[in-house]
């Protein structure tokens, strides 16, 4: 399929963002070969990319995140290792510690430098139906699941400048698929690593539950630091069938000097439940846009997020909650320490609208600093279209309190060890909200690693 | 018992930091190993300055005088250096600390009485911690909760006597603990204190208190009435009792007439 047979009229002006990388020559190159749906799905998103302009501060989300500062798309080129093969005695350290850190899981999915080079699964899993594998191999394995879902229904390639460019790029990604009545004992672990500086990133996460499915899926990016920027954008779209339990953690501790843009949205069915944790920690500059949409009466999704910031760390959260069906519920907490000249910025909404009735839905943003340079704006919102509902949501911006450290310091705690600890404990508050298990004892373990910095 | 001070305060005066008026205005006092001090006061007195004086609080700074802890320089100290050297004082309210469960916390603590490089053996400590709670009789479950997060005022006090416990202070400063309680929890806080001193009698306690009846529970060797940030009166537990029915009127008459002459 060629550019021209679907291309609109051109666009006046430069296009924004279009530069030696990205470019239509790179969709040409990776929609070569593939199956025409896709590459016609890869061309749609182009054209929505070249047509939105890129998003500056005067627009209400992105009015503390300045990308004409901090995302120098034309400094960035494609990604070389992820064209070769890679072995897994040539693994990085780093990366083969966090797999061992983590290790038991129903299966594993290793992407390195936007390619996956390694996918196992159970066999039990597999008897039973589950599918877990690259998206490059699920697109001739696996067409049909992805012509259905990939880009589609949850992050459809239309709705913003970034997810016109994953939609377009992506080079690689992974796709779960759990069926029917099946139950994953264990999670999927996808561990994540880039390191080419000054390059560019595209991968895509997709994670289908059908109908009492039970699943769990943990990623995690990892980088080392960057000299040159490098930039990673990935879109995880979970799609949530009737009855089904998933939960879902992200951990992110790329490098300084990465910029990762990660787009996340689930789509919750009738009676269904999706957990999440985003973990920020890494990266210069972060942002998430999170979504949640409560598509089906009893739907519920529940959200946590716990960031720490560092050095001149800038995270950005976007969240939105949306009610689209009565009798759903939503619970939000977002938390977050903010140390050195580190920001963060919260904006998060709620929506119901009109015939979500006996919508439960909850907001909370806590911040902390720990610095005078440090800052975090909190904007919670609501924008309720229903008459029949519970809403709240709530925001705080603090510093430590001295009478908590006096108190801490009284049995014998220095000053440094006392902020430690409150900061620690503060943070475990959103970990102590998930059942137990590896993911908060490695959440855990990088929270002390960034404290022992404080 | 050592006949040497564990802590000599002499004409100590203090205020609230930056503050013009001084509330503590001279007060001499000694306490030896192993003797229960009661320092009674109206309110306004000082007295809970005092304690705050001896624990390094941050808002209150000192103006004259010397207090000697151990032989060492009290005011030289860090507040964490003295709670190292062995002052522990119990708040009045204590603070909450959420997500940090009391285990972790007196855990953290113990940890940082050892040198740079030493580590807390953590079966002796769940060892000593569990013999600590079974002697309060406090149920184990207890530790693991958040420090003083939506605890009652028992609670909290209780919490108070188990760090203390645990922490083996050589001076435990009580700072009005028994304000706020029902007779049931300050039992509870006496009979904590009483066990405790029981067991370590060397342990020097210093009760700061307004009202006479924790003195029902815990036997002091010696009351100090303080009115006006200064000593007024000093003796055994008579003392406390002639508070009992006089109350503070007379002291103040008297702290008048000392000003006037």
């Amino acid at each position: 399929m060629s550019r021209t047979s679907t291309l609109q009229a051109p666009a006046a002006g430069p296009l924004e963002g279009v530069t030696a990388t990205i470019n239509a020559a790179a969709v040409e190159r990776l929609a070569a070969g593939e199956p025409d749906w896709l590459a016609e799905r890869r061309w749609r998103a182009w054209e929505a990319y070249e047509r939105t302009p890129l998003p500056t501060t005067r627009l209400e989300e992105w009015r503390y995140t300045d990308l004409s500062r901090r995302l120098d798309l034309d400094a960035l080129s494609p990604a070389a290792r992820g064209t070769r093969a890679i072995s897994r005695n040539t693994w990085p350290p780093e990366l083969r510690q966090a797999m061992r850190e983590d290790w038991d899981a129903a299966g594993h999915i290793v992407e390195i430098d936007g390619r996956v080079v390694h996918a196992d699964l159970t066999a039990e899993a597999a008897a039973q139906g589950v599918v877990l594998a690259s998206l490059r191999e699920a697109v001739h394995a696996h067409p049909d699941l992805l012509r259905e879902h990939l880009a589609a229904g949850a992050i459809p390639p239309d709705q913003g400048k970034f997810s016109a460019l994953n939609a377009a790029l992506w080079t690689d990604g992974t796709v779960l698929f759990v069926p029917r009545n099946v139950t994953l004992p264990l999670p999927v672990r996808i561990t994540r690593w880039v390191s080419d500086p000054a390059a560019a990133y595209f991968t895509r996460t997709l994670v289908i539950g059908e109908d009492w499915a039970t699943l769990s899926v943990v990623e995690e990016i990892l980088s080392p630091h960057f000299d040159e920027q490098a930039f990673f954008l990935s879109a995880t779209e979970v799609l949530a069938g009737d009855n089904s339990t998933t939960h879902y953690a992200s951990v992110q501790r790329m490098g300084l000097g990465a910029f990762h843009m990660a787009l996340y949205r689930s789509l919750v069915g009738r009676d269904a439940r999706t957990d999440s944790l985003h973990v920020t920690l890494g990266a210069s500059t972060a942002r998430l846009d999170l979504n949640s949409e409560l598509a089906a009466p009893g739907a519920h999704s529940h959200i946590l997020g716990l960031y720490f910031g560092s050095e001149d760390q800038h995270f950005d959260h976007c969240t939105s909650q949306n009610h689209a069906a009565p009798h759903a519920t939503s619970d939000l907490l977002y938390k977050g320490a903010l140390d050195d000249a580190s920001g963060s910025v919260f904006r998060g909404i709620i929506r119901v609208s009109p015939g979500a009735q006996r919508t439960d839905a909850y907001q909370t943003n806590r911040n902390l600093l720990l610095s005078e340079e440090a800052s975090a704006h909190a904007l919670p919102n609501l924008e309720i279209e229903a008459d029949d509902v519970r809403c709240s949501h709530g925001a705080t911006v603090g510093q430590l309190e001295e009478e908590a450290l006096f108190y801490l310091q009284s049995r014998g705690l220095s000053r440094r060890r006392a902020e430690r600890l409150v900061v620690r404990g503060f943070l475990q508050d959103v970990l102590q909200r998930r059942p137990p298990g590896s993911v908060t004892e490695k959440v855990t373990r990088a929270i002390e690693e960034k404290l022992r910095a404080h | 018992m050592s006949d040497a001070p564990i802590l000599k305060t002499a004409s100590l005066r203090a205020r609230v930091t930056e503050e013009e008026i001084e509330i503590l205005k001279g007060v001499d006092l000694e306490i030896r190993p192993g003797e229960i001090h009661a320092i009674m006061g109206p309110n306004g007195s000082g007295k809970s300055t005092l304690a705050k004086i001896l624990a390094g609080h941050p808002g209150y700074e000192v103006t004259g005088g010397s207090a000697f802890f151990d032989g060492q320089d009290l005011l030289e100290l860090e507040t964490d250096e003295r709670a190292r050297a062995g002052v522990f004082m119990a708040f009045q309210y204590p603070v909450a600390i959420p997500g940090v469960s009391i285990a972790n916390f007196l855990r953290t603590a113990l940890q940082a009485r050892l040198e740079d490089g030493e580590e807390l053996d953590l079966f002796d400590f769940q060892d000593i911690l569990l013999e600590r709670m079974e002697l309060l009789e406090m149920s184990p479950s207890f530790a693991e909760r958040s420090v003083n997060d939506g605890f009652s005022g028992g609670e909290k006090k209780r919490n108070e006597i188990l760090q203390m416990a645990v922490l083996e202070p050589a001076l435990a400063i009580m700072d009005e603990t028994d304000s706020g309680l029902d007779i049931d929890a300050l039992k509870v806080v006496a009979r904590g204190v009483n066990t405790l001193q029981k067991e370590r009698p060397e342990m020097a306690v210093l009760l700061i208190t307004h009202y006479q009846r924790l003195l029902n529970y815990i036997q002091p060797d010696f009351v100090h009435v303080i009115v006006d940030g200064r000593i007024v009166r000093s003796g055994g537990p008579e003392v406390a009792l002639s508070l009992e029915e006089g109350g503070y009127r007379e002291y103040r008459q008297l702290q008048s007439t000392v000003s006037a002459a």
